[in-house]
């Protein structure tokens, strides 16, 4: 089952929140794998997901009300969701590391930034004080912080957001994890800040030959980056591809529509086109495929309105979960349609 | 000299924890420096009577019991607050109250830290059935007269022994001011144990907890050395400010007559003095009294500089 360059897989992978209002099917048989060295993208909107799908791998959905229902996630072939409470703690940082998308926030006000990497260091390594100190100051000239021997004696509020999530990256890489999730990493940082962070991740990975799962709704910082993207919504995968693949041709209308939206040099269009519609509240999905309220193909078809399609492989390289993309239907299906809902819509389909 | 990060070459501003800037902010409050100063006189009054009576200097103020006069003389220069019925000076059992005083507050808060932080902070990190038998008890608690419950914690307390035989501590005798201390350690963490389940609700939803978790730190560092430090300055707080009602606390025990009985205390004194007074001997009672009322008074306006400098969104509301 495992391949020999896989390091994480999820397969069927469902987690629920059960609120007082209901059951909230954050993700829903989620199922990618992410290869050795390589980076996975996870891509979509806010809402759809992604962040819930990386603390399910690292075992941190809150809980209550969160739980993982479902499905397998092996790291190196071991069953995480078998281990005990201590042993994912030996994981975390040491294995599997993340950063989040607020380094605003995300680094204890009151301690000073040296001793928190130093902390995260002894967490898994067995190092006294100032072997783990001088390590600090190390990561943070690795990761390109000025002056890192005074920068680490200051506190996070001396620092600007893109230092900040410089300090979180040094503290993530800190043990050589052989995975980094990576949360949003640069959402919340200035454009031109953006791409620095992005550069020193492709640095970090291509030095230490780790693995980075990438989640972001930039499609921008996917395109270059990432080696495969998992394009999810409405708490599924509804296309994954390699990346090059996936950009150039994409098949299902929800990636369609967010490729269309990005602005690109030479169009002389006036306004950009949007994807109608806001993501539906997990509380209460659309019947049939979640999309379709959205869909320009699908918001009338009473099959995707009733029926959901799963994720297929429609191609060599590639997957996806809409009815209407080529190779996606069977044959039986295809009579099903016309049978009970009267003339199939593909002809029009092939021709968009 | 600009280098080639784009940064100037200049020396960055120092490093500044949030405590050195409240104490920086603190530093500017003048009335708050004044009555840190008399806060530290009565501390290190306490502080000499011990080492006096440790290292055996026999100054006059351990010799309180010494009769210096008749009894109930009237201030004068000889004895400046008078002397008592036992004609031993007033002025030496003042000084002396102190260390019974705030011995009982420092000892009271730290028993009432000791219990309020640790129970908050379980309570407000792991909420659930934790919580609920934590509000429960304090709820509980808070719902008894305070003066009642820290009767009945004193006379239930009163000459048991506590033994430590396990601990290599031998058995601990609970005389007269262990009692109070434990009667107001044990029914006064109400307060500091809602405030910090509160505030750790706030904050455990923070990120930076859970970069912690993804970095490896179990439920244990995470409520100690994460949360506990970005809380804390409420427990300095809150300790400044119930300190005064400690050393009041205290002064009622001994004036109902549960507290010190060997040593002269503030509340002994106006306990004795009480009787007294119809017959025109004041001394005593002013004495006691303006002692309770100038540490009072210090540490009522010295917590409230502190509150404004570590918490100045405080001040805002």
């Amino acid at each position: 089952m495992e391949q020999d360059g896989t390091l994480l897989s999820l397969e069927g992978v469902s987690t629920h929140f059960f609120t007082e209002e209901g059951v909230a099917r954050a993700v829903q048989d989620v199922s990618f794998s992410v290869k050795r060295g390589k980076t996975f993208a996870l891509v979509g909107e806010s809402g759809c997901g992604k962040s819930v799908t990386a603390l399910s791998i690292m075992r941190l959905v809150p809980d209550p009300p969160g739980k993982i229902v479902g499905g397998r996630i092996a790291f190196e072939g071991q069953d995480l969701q078998g281990l005990s409470e201590k042993q994912m703690r030996g994981i975390r940082g040491n294995n599997i590391a993340m950063i989040f998308q607020e380094p605003m926030t995300s680094l204890n006000p009151v301690f000073t930034v040296g001793n928190q990497i130093v902390e995260a260091i002894r967490m898994h390594q067995r190092k006294g004080l100032t072997d783990a100190w001088s390590d600090a100051v190390e990561m943070l000239r690795k990761v390109g912080i000025p002056d890192p021997e005074q920068r680490v004696r200051e506190y996070p509020h001396q620092m600007s957001g893109g230092m900040r999530q410089r300090v979180m990256i040094a503290m993530a890489v800190s043990c050589e994890p052989r995975l980094l999730i990576a949360d949003e990493p640069t959402t919340a940082l200035d454009v031109t800040i953006q791409a620095q962070i992005l550069d020193l991740l492709d640095e970090l990975q291509s030095e230490s030959g780790m693995s980075i799962l990438l989640i972001t709704h930039d499609l921008g910082v996917v395109a270059e980056r990432a080696d495969d993207v998992a394009v999810m919504y409405a708490s599924r995968i509804v296309e994954m591809a390699e990346s090059s693949v996936l950009f150039a041709e994409p098949l299902h209308p929800y990636t369609q529509g967010l490729l269309k939206s990005l602005p690109r040099l030479g169009l002389l269009e006036k306004r950009l086109p949007t994807v109608r519609g806001v993501v539906p509240n997990p509380l209460c999905f659309p019947t049939g495929c979640k999309f379709h309220p959205r869909c320009a193909i699908g918001f009338d078809d009473e099959r995707c309105r009733s029926v959901e399609p799963e994720l297929r492989q429609v191609g060599e390289t590639r997957r996806a979960a809409c009815w209407y993309t080529p190779g996606y239907e069977t044959q039986e299906e295809y009579r099903d349609y016309e049978s009970r809902y009267g003339k199939h819509k593909r002809l029009s389909v092939d021709g968009r | 000299m600009i280098r080639r990060d784009g940064q100037i070459g200049k020396e960055l501003p120092k490093g500044r924890s949030l405590w050195s800037d409240g104490l920086r902010r603190l530093r500017r409050h003048r009335l708050a420096m004044v009555c840190l100063g008399v806060i530290a006189v009565y501390v290190v009054l306490t502080g000499l009577i011990y080492l006096d009576e440790l290292s055996k200097w026999d100054t006059p103020v351990t010799r309180w019991d010494e009769e210096v006069g008749g009894a109930y003389e009237p201030p004068s220069a000889k004895n400046i607050f008078g002397t008592d019925f036992l004609g031993r000076s007033v002025f030496r059992k003042t000084l002396y109250g102190a260390r019974v005083s705030i011995t009982v507050a420092f000892w009271a808060s730290v028993v009432s830290l000791g219990v309020g932080v640790p129970l908050g902070a379980i309570a407000g990190y792991f909420r659930g059935v934790a919580d609920e038998i934590i509000v429960w008890v304090y709820t509980t608690l808070s719902s008894i007269p305070y003066i009642l419950l820290i009767l009945a914690f004193a006379l239930v307390l009163k000459d048991k022994t506590i033994n430590l035989k396990w601990a290599k501590l031998g058995i601990i005798e609970l005389g007269g001011i262990a009692t109070v201390y434990l009667a107001i350690g044990l029914t006064s963490w109400v307060g500091i144990c809602r405030l910090i389940r509160g505030e750790v609700i706030k904050h455990k939803n923070r990120e930076y907890v859970l970069a912690a978790k993804s970095y490896g730190c179990g439920n244990g560092r995470i409520i100690f050395r994460h949360l506990i430090p970005n809380v804390f300055h409420l427990v300095i707080i809150s300790f400044s400010l119930r300190f005064v009602s400690f050393i009041q606390a205290e002064v009622i025990l001994s004036f109902l007559g549960l507290g010190e009985k060997d040593r002269p205390s503030w509340g002994a004194m106006i306990d004795q003095a009480r009787l007294e007074l119809p017959r025109g001997h004041w001394w005593e009672m002013t004495a006691a009294t303006a002692a309770i009322f100038f540490i009072s008074l210090a540490l009522n306006i010295f917590g409230d500089a502190l509150r404004d400098s570590l918490d100045p969104k405080l001040r805002i509301q």
